[in-house]
């Protein structure tokens, strides 16, 4: 895997107010990679250095090799932003709007139609596209929002809260469209504050607060950072706890306890064990009658590395 | 370049959609000029002298009042008949012949050469205020020369004892020396003047271009308030790219709607703009200028409705100031000054400069004059902008 985007050392204050101090991460191509952190964490600060809007006071980005600053055009071609407000213009009509970023990253003729067509597919807006943006939803003008990052196949993309505000059925079609993007190769940047969000979508997640990086890695590292065990209740009657034992010595189980009709197990990975755990019940003589499975959440481990909820 | 022009296309398309600035730019000076000219056009004619009819009722035929009668009707400026008596010159107003009168009593002469203030009473037609204005002035500047000559006259006939001659009365009772002091075109006889109707083209096609230009440099404060500044800033183009673009489409509108005004003036209205190249170079020049003020004013604004607000206040008193209403400060040499401060001022002398068949050299000094706005401003807006650009 290549590093598509590395930022090390990112450093912004504006006047005595640190935002970001020392954010440092990197994303391999085809890597989606979570900026996961309340609002006021240094989330869009960083984004705005990564993207090169913002000149940072220390540290450095690279894209593809190239390094970012403000007047780094090279560096810029390789981005895609799709920023956190809507920046898309309401009086001129869907293609049109990609057609105009398309020209400004150096795209003409033949090219650019059909990318604009490729993209309007790929964002739903097909049958809409000689619409003026103003006349869309909230949902179709996030969705044209995402298609104008998209637009110049982009190695990296950025994506900064980008469903803030939007239906569950376009919040659905956007998340999506982001699973496909990074199936193709496209190194994806995401930023959000909803953990479900970084869960469902991202490979890695950084947790950020107060201007610096708390803790980064896949859902799992991050949980087992923390201390934080799967748990699995399997309800059921029988000899449920004579498959004690049997459970005991299974790999990564941490604990077991087990009531008349219920049976408790703690593990490190409850799914990669959950055949074996159930084949250990039946096994022992033990009946069956439901399973579930909690896995602790990034909103755990948010709570524990920072004392404060998500969305404080 | 390609990318600035890129953006002011998009933002052209953007203002053609709107279609304000096509009214802001177009139909409102073209209306504004047409009715200015229907309404004031007939007030003043500068170059081509008054249209007004006097009468003079002179009951003295004294040698001073003869010779003001004579004067008068040879100065060419206005039409001038004789009436026997007040009765018949009354009746002259109410017939329509003549805006208004001026009376000499009997003994008039006589009076001054004694060293008295006879009055010249000057009776005008209701409907014509402007013309027996004009009349009240002339007897006035005809009484002050009158007093101030008889004052010289007995105090050198007293210290030489010489007598007053009929020449020295004729001298003194010359009354070209009191239209003077009215008259128009003689109260910037330094310059050419427009016609009323090009006059008023002129003045509302350089009043609106302040506002039309105001499109293009305001984008770049709508860019920040609508999110998509950070998408251009985004994109693989230099920042001075962002503000070119915005500079490049307000030359663009204002241009195009001065052309627009003038072409349109020139063939339904009649506005002799004069040589079309001198015309050009001040119209690009008026352009630059304006981009450069409302650039300034844009780089001073925090919000696209602040800049409107300081644009529109700035636009008003620079267009009032420069006479693009009605002229300013003629007779007065510190108005007269201050209306140079303006660009305006200046694109409407430039403009006076070239009526008739004057060459099109004729407008270069205005042109030079904008230009410095246009550099000062401009240059001023651009640093600031892009200063702005990079925070």
């Amino acid at each position: 895997m290549t590093d598509i985007l590395t930022v090390n050392g990112l450093v912004k204050s504006f006047d005595d107010f640190v935002a970001v101090n020392g954010v440092s991460f990197s994303i391999d191509e085809g890597e989606t990679f979570g900026l996961l952190g309340p609002n006021g964490a240094g989330k869009t600060t960083s984004i705005s250095m990564i993207s090169g809007l913002l000149e940072s006071d220390g540290g450095e980005v690279h894209v593809a090799g190239d390094r970012v600053a403000t007047s780094s055009t090279k560096a810029k071609a390789h981005i895609g932003l799709v920023p956190q407000d809507l920046a898309i213009y309401p009086d001129l009509t869907a293609s049109e709007n990609l057609s105009f970023f398309g020209r400004l990253y150096g795209m003409t003729g033949d090219d650019l139609s059909k990318r604009v067509d490729q993209v309007l597919e790929v964002v739903g807006l097909s049958e809409r596209r000689d619409d003026l943006s103003k006349e869309f939803s909230g949902g179709m003008k996030r969705r044209l929002n995402i298609g104008v990052g998209l637009l110049h196949k982009p190695r990296l993309l950025i994506l900064d809260e980008p469903t803030v505000g939007v239906d569950p059925q376009s919040r659905n079609a956007i998340l999506e469209s982001v699973e496909q993007l990074s199936g193709e190769g496209m190194a994806v940047l995401y930023t959000t504050h909803y953990m479900e969000e970084a869960e469902r979508l991202c490979d890695r997640v950084a947790i950020i607060d107060e201007g610096q990086i708390q803790a980064e890695g896949t859902r799992r590292e991050l949980v087992s950072m923390v201390g934080e065990k799967d748990k699995v209740t399997i309800a059921g009657g029988g000899a449920l706890s004579s498959s004690i034992p049997a459970i005991e010595g299974l790999a990564g189980v941490t604990g077991v306890s087990a009531t008349e009709q219920q049976l408790d197990v703690l593990a490190e990975d409850a799914s990669s064990i959950l055949p074996q755990l159930l084949a250990a019940v039946t096994d022992a003589g033990g009946s069956i009658s439901g399973v579930e499975v909690f896995e602790p959440n990034l909103e755990a481990v948010f709570l524990h590395l920072t004392g404060k909820a998500l969305r404080d | 370049m390609r990318a600035a022009f890129q953006i002011a296309l998009k933002d052209l398309r953007l203002r053609i959609r709107d279609r304000s600035a096509v009214i802001i730019g177009v139909i409102a000076p073209l209306v504004l000029a047409f009715i200015f000219n229907l309404v004031f056009g007939g007030a003043f004619t500068p170059s081509e002298g008054l249209d007004i009819s006097y009468g003079i009722v002179d009951e003295d035929r004294g040698d001073i009042t003869v010779a003001f009668s004579e004067g008068f009707a040879q100065s060419g400026q206005f039409e001038v008949s004789g009436y026997n008596n007040r009765a018949d010159a009354e009746q002259a107003i109410e017939d329509g012949t003549i805006d208004a009168f001026f009376h000499f009593e009997p003994g008039f002469t006589q009076e001054v050469l004694a060293g008295g203030s006879p009055q010249i009473a000057v009776v005008g037609d209701v409907d014509s205020p402007t013309s027996t204005q004009i009349a009240a002035s002339i007897a006035e500047g005809f009484s002050i020369s009158l007093r101030t000559s008889t004052l010289a006259l007995t105090t050198a006939a007293a210290l030489s004892g010489s007598p007053i001659t009929p020449d020295f009365i004729a001298s003194v009772s010359d009354p070209t020396a009191a239209l003077g002091s009215f008259s128009i075109a003689d109260l910037s006889a330094d310059t050419k003047q427009l016609d009323p109707t090009t006059y008023f083209a002129a003045g509302m096609a350089a009043f609106f271009l302040f506002f039309t230009v105001q499109y293009g440099v305001l984008g770049l404060l709508e860019e920040e308030r609508d999110g998509t500044m950070a998408r251009l800033l985004a994109a693989p183009i230099s920042r001075s790219a962002v503000v070119s673009g915005k500079a490049i489409l307000s030359f663009l509108l204002g241009l195009i709607a001065t052309t627009i005004l003038i072409v349109s003036t020139a063939l339904l209205m009649g506005a002799e703009w004069g040589h079309p190249l001198g015309v050009a170079l001040l119209a690009i020049a008026g352009v630059l200028s304006a981009v450069g003020i409302m650039g300034f004013v844009a780089a001073l604004a925090k919000s696209p409705e602040g800049a409107g607000n300081l644009g529109a206040i700035i636009a008003v008193i620079l267009g009032m100031l420069g006479g693009v209403f009605f002229p300013i400060g003629q007779g007065d040499d510190f108005l007269s000054n201050l209306t140079f401060i303006t660009p305006h001022a200046w694109f409407m002398r430039g403009l006076a400069q070239l009526s008739g068949d004057a060459s099109w050299t004729e407008a270069l000094p205005a042109v030079g004059a904008i230009m410095l706005f246009a550099v000062v401003t401009g240059g001023a807006a651009w640093t600031m902008l892009s200063r702005r650009m990079r925070t």
